[in-house]
């Protein structure tokens, strides 16, 4: 076990850096770090289950000027290491994938209160980085930017281990504690979840012309899933 | 408009760098320092053999920056040409910071707008429907959908930036984002439509007639719809999200 959080972490850093930090290539996007974190605990399917989900509910949140939106990084490192260790054979249950989306929403506050934390810091890196530019010292601020990424990663690195653990540790010692009904109970709420990242979406893109292109597209699309399903 | 003078190797630096603009974000001076980072080498050659002038230089670019990171390659590449102009005693230095401050807001408005509120949600939800056929297609389609315009706005941007604010002007028109805006929020509210679409038929149909079949497609609407209402409320999907966390909570617990 020992293996896959330390390549959790590596991954989990180089996907915090893109997140914020450098080139934001869209690597640090909860489908891409769930799928990863899947494979490194054991199960792909199981962590892009997740991702597919946890991809679309916090888009309506732009980082835009000083905000930060809620670290969908670190819920999808918690909710794709997660699902690896929860599913079985047969793959997720639906009560565990409820479950795990639900509490992702701690570790995606707890990122963004890392985050914040971090941009403080670089304020005294900044401030640091001008009186030594001040002083005659141009170099300070290639000084400055590789402390700022550091921070950055470091930050990120720990953001990784701790979410992986915290979702191997939900996966083999909280789940397990409700029995098959009760995690059947849970799911009652799992229809709410994809529907949340869609409203995400369509609230985040919406014009003039998208909501009728939106609820169209969703009757015709639900349509012919229902005409699929009966037809088979 | 004459070919910028700066070598091609500080010009390759500069471009690269450009991608570490928001390595030292902070709420002081946001993107002061990852800027001075990004034209430190242009500056060094400008000002090869004058270090008073050059630490001035970096001064200058140590002010207040915040701009859309992808937008951010096209003032970059106009700072260069500016400081290019000065460095040669054709500008005066304050037209850089005038420059800057008068583009970041409206690039970065721009900026924000194409790929927070259209390109990656659309990326994003293309590559979630792909990802249900299989997870790699439905990443390999995201990050190509979304790097391939990405990169390409960097990199033509850059260019234009290079050829002087004159250049910005001209390619801004060429770009024009605004139409690529909405058609990408078309695109992206037809695939999240489609996405909606398919959990709902995945998750409702259960069995039943037509008329389960409507009441589950009216219900599965509904719910987007106030979903979409709380989040032009300013209300967070963390918010909701705990909501229904407190909600299985009690279920559990009855």
């Amino acid at each position: 076990m020992a293996w896959r959080f330390l390549l959790a972490i590596l991954l989990g850093g180089v996907c915090y850096l893109d997140r914020t930090a450098a080139c934001q290539l869209m690597l640090h996007r909860p489908l891409v770090v769930a799928t990863l974190m899947g494979a490194v605990f054991g199960n792909m399917a199981a962590g892009a289950q997740v991702g597919v989900v946890l991809e679309l509910i916090y888009l309506a949140r732009l980082p835009v000027g000083a905000s930060i939106p809620p670290d969908d990084t670190g819920a999808a490192v918690f909710g794709g290491s997660a699902a690896a260790i929860a599913s079985s054979s047969i793959g997720l249950d639906a009560g565990s994938f409820t479950a795990l989306l639900l509490l992702s929403v701690i570790a995606a506050e707890a990122g963004k209160a890392a985050d914040r934390f971090v941009r403080r810091i670089n304020v005294r890196i900044a401030r640091i980085t001008t009186e030594s530019v001040d002083r005659g010292d141009v170099q300070a601020v290639e000084h400055g930017l590789l402390a700022g990424l550091t921070l950055f990663a470091v930050t990120g690195m720990i953001l990784a281990l701790v979410f992986s653990g915290a979702g191997v540790a939900v996966a083999k010692e909280l789940l397990p504690r409700f029995g098959p009904e009760s995690r059947g109970n849970f799911a009652i709420l799992l229809p709410a979840l994809p529907l949340l990242g869609a409203a995400s979406v369509f609230s985040c893109s919406r014009t003039e012309r998208t909501a009728a292109v939106f609820f169209l597209t969703m009757a015709a699309v639900f349509g012919a899933t229902v005409l699929f399903r009966w037809s088979a | 408009m004459t070919a910028p003078a700066v070598a091609t190797r500080s010009r390759s630096a500069v471009w690269l760098r450009q991608f570490l603009l928001q390595g030292c974000w902070n709420y002081e001076g946001m993107q002061n320092v990852g800027f001075a980072y990004a034209i430190l080498p242009a500056l060094r050659e400008f000002y090869a053999n004058r270090p008073e002038d050059a630490l001035k230089a970096v001064k200058r670019h140590l002010e207040f920056f915040n701009t859309q990171p992808a937008m951010g390659a096209v003032i970059l590449g106009a700072s260069v040409r500016l400081e290019e102009r000065v460095a040669a005693g054709e500008a005066d230095p304050r037209a850089i910071g005038t420059f800057k401050v008068g583009l970041m807001g409206s690039l970065g408005a721009i900026g924000d707008s194409f790929f927070w509120g259209a390109l990656r949600p659309m990326a994003s939800v293309a590559g979630a429907l792909l990802a249900l056929v299989h997870p790699l297609l439905g990443i390999a389609s995201m990050l190509l959908l979304y790097n391939g315009v990405h990169l390409t706005l960097r990199r033509r941007g850059f260019a234009a930036g290079m050829e002087g604010p004159e250049g910005v002007v001209d390619w801004l028109k060429r770009a024009a984002l605004g139409v690529r805006t909405d058609d990408r929020k078309l695109l992206a509210a037809i695939l999240a439509g489609a996405y909606a679409g398919v959990f709902a038929g995945r998750f409702f149909v259960q069995g039943g007639g037509v008329l389960h079949a409507v009441t589950s497609l009216l219900l599965a609407a509904a719910a987007v719809h106030l979903f979409a209402t709380l989040f032009r409320k300013a209300v967070s999907p963390s918010e909701i999200l705990s909501f229904l966390l407190f909600v299985g909570v009690l279920i559990l617990w009855r």
